[in-house]
């Protein structure tokens, strides 16, 4: 080599959140850092190497950022570090079959930021994640950082931090959509002191990643969202309640709290001010129903986490019987791009009622799987089939399920339902945390429901009875149609037990446990019917109601499915029609799954 | 302050709960896990009423709602009474043997239960008096155990509960029956440990544990010099008197 | 019946103890770091929490089995947890959980009889995208098929019994 190599000023992010690191994306980080370091003398300016939180497309991971000239790179393997580092990271080369592949034009784009999935999206709460370190507060400070929170401390009084809040129309992204500026509102109202505020980060709904990744991703800006959010309470003491399967996230915001302490951000005086607040971690114990505001707070005082009946709003008698805000992560981490760049920006943004962006956790049977976050109104369907990609394989799109098990499965004719909380509540289902799974024919709704229930029986914390007794009963009726033994009456018992254990159960897991089962019925009765009467599962997933026949006029005889079958219970010639021999098989499915030819078909139940 | 229950007007406190008031009216409104003496938990939800506060309804437990305005409240709608009898059948699918569900059983008319397969020896209604009168004695010898569905009320590692005085207050305030105290020969057994009886200085009769007498005298420093049964210690207390007098 | 090993080494507990004050608002925190320590709460650890905050046994084992986090039996070496979130769940965990049951006689919940290996369902371990999810202490796997497994597994070493020759 002759000459200065163009590699000025590059920075070389590896993404490193969990999905990456799963597939060996440490590795990467570590062998491009060995020839970093083995650089000579003769650079000016060595590259930059940084690892930072999930980008939000685990599933093209690991991920590979240069910048300044924003070359993408997907897949990425540890034998291709060699050839990065030469040619891109020293030369300034694309090497084309790393870029990220759009599915919409089936072409590689340099940078994902030209992708239709990347275009369809605004980032706010997460602005900063895949951009910077989370482990360094100077990348985080870079971008803007604790900017607010200097504007918050000295040219805001609180009260003028509530009403902007208040106006910037922000809802709370844990679940229900509570007006944010109207609880901490309320909650400076009391006058009764120590108040405390609380990040809700147990993100339970078993389908959403959304806060983890902010948590492992960005943690300076929840942390500087409350600060601000006690500043304007007048509360002292924060806790950030962090899910206990969440080792990265407890570490990352461990460490960023630390460092925001010694910056002066945290402790007493903040930034010379006369403002004094301490943040610490609380980890989960791992349980569903601890995302409930009151249960959360039982075991942060370190009891089994039972909610409580709140006739009196937590904001009045919370943590300890004081004053408490509780707020989820992301609204936390919308909080300071509110004050840094006004209300009306953020108030712009969204529909009439539901302000700013939503992050969802896009998964399922869906392409292009991954953590988007988009503008409030955007439709189910641009969300799926634009961001998303379509259905995956050659499926064809049966729901959409949001809100997790508190939440409801959307059909195919609300699909250009514009996505915000209260549109989301008129369809049975909910806005929730963000998860968002695709589901297709191969999905069978009753199971699905069948599925949320059993998940709800084993999370509820069995405190009281419509909850705790009617649960169980209604699983117990969908296990019995997922086997067979669905009996005429049994839709309307479930519809009735729904309504007294929505109305009449204690805290929310309760009362919005019956979604899931309601909505299946309201969209998907048929297929209820034709597991209950006919004895048959459509979507060919309840083994007892399911068995597999082989069309012999679509069958090629590749014999592809015989090889794969773990039962060995496929037999033919080549080229000839192949034969299931229903006796030995066992349902697993490989068989539908694998055939080219779509030969594989779904017939019902073995007579028993 | 003035609400109004089943259309009748009621006087009430700012911060009373609907229960109380209902009752002072002679409102009947059922109850299992609300104890006057003990705190409330607002888990069994049988004693749901309606609430209409500003032209808007919701369903709460009479027996925890506070009321710090105008309300007025129904305790047997249509509404409600399909519910509450929805909450009496899934009890007694849970805990059919107990004498006291038997009797709800057959006042919301619900028949013998065919669609749930149920467990005919279990008692249990969760509804945790037990454990709160354990707690309030000071003693928390049992709690829930698990949680979701198979969440029960046990001692520690489901053995005879060290810390437990055998005083039988838990079993004494269940509305079931569900907890077995036997007595013989001077003995005591609950929760599966044996206690020893002590005979009433008094009457002679055996009345209290010898842990739970410990207990009395070192933890309330009662003067009790020797056992004495509620029954004596008054007539001994009115001897005093009688001999002072 | 709960079955445990007796003798534990305790000195741990007692430093574990000393890096908290008090109070009982750490009580979560204790018992998760003695089960990352030992495994499981031992019993007599448990005694040792109920004399440093003076918190009733039956609270603590309330607590012990009212959370996920906490057990009370010894979990294997090696803790397979199966993701059995919504994503994972539609894109067939349960066939991974019944291979993982038919290659080490193991069901959920349970652990190997040498001890080597506990499984787990857990409700979504937050790595959707690479649908079905298994994690085998702290290491990762995604896009799993049950034909996978067993490689996997292999990789544990030291599996006795006769699946391998199945
Ligand atoms: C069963 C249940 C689970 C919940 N889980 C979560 C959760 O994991 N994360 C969360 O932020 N909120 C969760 N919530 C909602 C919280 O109770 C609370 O409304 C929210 O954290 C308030 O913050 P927000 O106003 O910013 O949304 C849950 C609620 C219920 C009833
Ligand atoms: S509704 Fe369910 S989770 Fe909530 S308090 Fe009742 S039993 Fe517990
Ligand atoms: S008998 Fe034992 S468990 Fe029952 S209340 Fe008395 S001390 Fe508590
Ligand atoms: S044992 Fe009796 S008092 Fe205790 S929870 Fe069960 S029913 Fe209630
Ligand atoms: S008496 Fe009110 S909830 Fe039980
Ligand atoms: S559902 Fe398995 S990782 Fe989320």
């Amino acid at each position: 080599m002759t000459g200065t190599p163009n590699n000025s000023g590059k920075t070389v992010l590896v993404c490193c959140g969990t999905g990456c690191l799963a597939n060996n994306s440490m590795e990467i980080y570590k062998e491009l850092k060995k020839r970093v370091e083995a650089l000579g003398p003769g650079f000016a300016v060595r590259p930059v190497l940084k690892t930072t939180g999930c980008n939000g497309l685990c599933e093209k991971g690991p991920i590979v950022n240069i910048l300044p000239d924003d070359i993408f790179y997907c897949r990425v393997r540890v034998s291709d570090v060699d050839e990065i580092f030469e040619k891109t990271i020293l030369r300034g080369e694309v090497i084309e079959r790393l870029l990220y592949l759009d599915t919409s034009t089936g072409r590689r784009v340099r940078s994902h930021k030209e992708s239709e999935f990347y275009r369809r999206q605004l980032k706010i709460a997460l602005r900063n994640i895949g951009q910077i370190d989370p482990a360094s507060i100077d990348d985080y400070i870079e971008r803007g950082g604790y900017n607010a929170l200097k504007k918050a401390l000295f040219e805001m009084s609180p009260e003028l931090v509530i009403s902007e809040i208040e106006r910037s129309g922000l809802r709370g992204r844990g679940g229900a959509g509570f007006p944010t500026g109207y609880k901490w509102r309320q909650c400076k109202r009391v006058n009764s002191f120590p108040k405390y505020v609380v990040c809700n980060g147990d993100e339970g709904d078993p389908g959403a990643f959304m806060d983890r990744s902010i948590m492992e991703g960005d943690p300076h800006s929840v942390i500087e969202g409350m600060i601000i959010g006690a500043y304007a309470v007048g509360s002292k003491k924060g806790f950030i309640y962090i899910r206990d399967e969440y080792s990265l996230a407890v570490r990352n915001v461990s460490k960023a709290i630390e460092d925001a302490y010694s910056r002066g951000f945290l402790g007493r005086g903040i930034m010379g001010s006369g403002f004094n607040f301490d943040v610490e971690v609380v980890r989960g114990g791992g349980a569903f129903v601890c995302g409930e505001s009151t249960a959360l707070m039982a075991s942060i005082e370190g009891r089994v986490g039972e909610p409580r009946v709140k006739y009196i709003r937590s904001t009045e008698k919370g943590l300890w019987g004081q004053p408490t805000v509780l707020n989820n992560v992301e609204t936390w981490a919308n909080v300071p791009v509110i004050i840094d760049r006004g209300a009306d920006w953020f108030a712009a943004i969204g529909t009439d009622r539901s302000k700013g962006t939503k992050v969802f956790s896009l998964v399922g049977k869906v392409k292009n799987t991954g953590l988007i976050e988009v503008p409030m109104g955007i439709t189910l369907r641009e969300i799926i089939f634009d961001i998303g990609g379509g259905i995956t394989g050659n499926g064809k799109f049966k729901a959409v399920q949001t809100g997790g098990p508190s939440g409801g499965c959307i059909p195919e004719a609300l699909l250009d339902l514009p996505v915000d909380f209260d549109s989301l509540d008129r369809a049975g289902s909910m806005m929730g945390s963000g998860g968002m799974i695709v589901m297709d024919e191969t999905t069978c709704m009753v199971e699905v429901a069948r599925y949320y229930l059993k998940f709800l029986s084993e999370e509820s914390c069995g405190k009281c009875t419509p909850c705790r007794e009617g649960i169980r009963r209604m699983l117990e009726i969908l296990e019995d149609i997922c086997a067979g033994r669905g009996q005429e009456g049994d839709l309307e018992l479930l519809l009735e037990l729904s309504e007294t254990v929505k109305e009449a159960s204690l805290c929310g897991l309760g009362k919005t446990a019956p979604n899931p089962v309601l909505t299946t019925i309201k969209y998907f009765e048929s297929e209820y019917l034709a597991h209950i009467r006919d004895k048959r599962c459509p979507a060919g997933v309840c083994r007892k109601l399911t068995s597999y026949r082989i069309n012999t006029d679509l069958c090629r005889g590749c014999g592809l499915c015989a090889k794969k079958c773990p039962a060995g219970a496929i037999s033919g010639k080549p080229g000839a029609p192949h034969i299931i021999d229903v006796s030995s098989c066992i349902v697993c499915g490989t068989c539908r799954e694998v055939c080219r030819f779509n030969a594989v078909e779904v017939i019902g139940g073995r007579s028993e | 302050m003035r609400v109004i229950i089943d259309g009748k007007e009621c006087e009430a406190g700012y911060g009373e709960y609907i229960l109380d008031v209902a009752r002072r009216n002679g409102i009947h409104i059922p109850t299992l896990c609300h104890s006057g003496a003990l705190p409330g938990q607002g888990s069994c939800r049988l004693c749901i009423v309606e609430v209409a506060e500003a032209g808007k309804k919701k369903v709460v437990v009479s027996c925890l709602y506070p009321i710090t305005g105008e309300i007025e409240v129904t305790t047997n709608s249509e509404r409600i009474y399909r519910m509450r009898r929805n909450i009496v059948r899934l009890l007694a699918a849970r805990a059919p043997s107990g004498e006291f569900i038997k009797k709800l059983r057959e006042e919301y008319g619900i028949p013998e239960e065919t669609r749930f397969k149920v467990d005919e020896k279990e008692k249990c209604i969760l509804c945790g008096l037990c454990v709160r009168a354990c707690e309030e004695i000071g003693l928390s010898a049992i709690s829930t155990v698990n949680r979701g569905t198979t969440k029960k009320v046990a001692p520690p590692f489901e053995e005879p509960p060290e810390d437990c005085i055998g005083c039988a207050s838990c079993a004494y305030v269940c509305p079931t029956g569900a907890i077995e105290v036997q007595e013989f020969e001077g003995k005591r057994v609950i929760w599966n440990r044996a206690f020893e009886l002590l005979k009433c200085a008094g009457c002679g009769r055996y009345f209290i544990t010898r842990q739970q007498y410990e207990y009395i005298k070192n933890k309330h420093g009662i003067d009790m010099k020797e056992p004495l049964c509620d029954r004596c210690r008054q007539k001994s207390t009115a001897e005093k008197l009688i001999h002072l007098l | 019946m709960i079955q445990e090993k007796r003798g534990e080494d305790l000195s741990q507990v007692k430093s574990i103890l000393d890096r908290y004050p008090r109070e009982r608002r750490f009580l979560l925190a204790i018992l998760q770091d003695i089960q990352k320590t030992y495994n499981y709460l031992p019993r007599e650890a448990l005694n040792e929490v109920r004399d440093y905050l003076g918190i009733p046994l039956s609270s603590l084992y309330s607590m012990a089995t009212f959370y996920k986090a906490l057990s009370l039996k010894p979990k294997g070496t090696y803790v397979i947890k199966v993701c059995d979130g919504t994503a994972c769940h539609i894109r067939g965990s349960m066939d991974l959980i019944d291979e993982i049951r038919k290659l080490l006689s193991v069901s959920p919940g349970e652990v190997t009889k040498d001890g080597r290996f506990s499984l787990e369902t857990v409700n979504c371990v937050g790595s959707c995208a690479l649908a079905p999810v298994m994690v085998i202490n702290d290491k990762y796997y995604g896009n799993l098929k049950p034909a996978m497994v067993k490689e996997i597994l292999a990789g544990y070493g030291g599996i006795r019994g006769d699946w391998d020759t199945k």
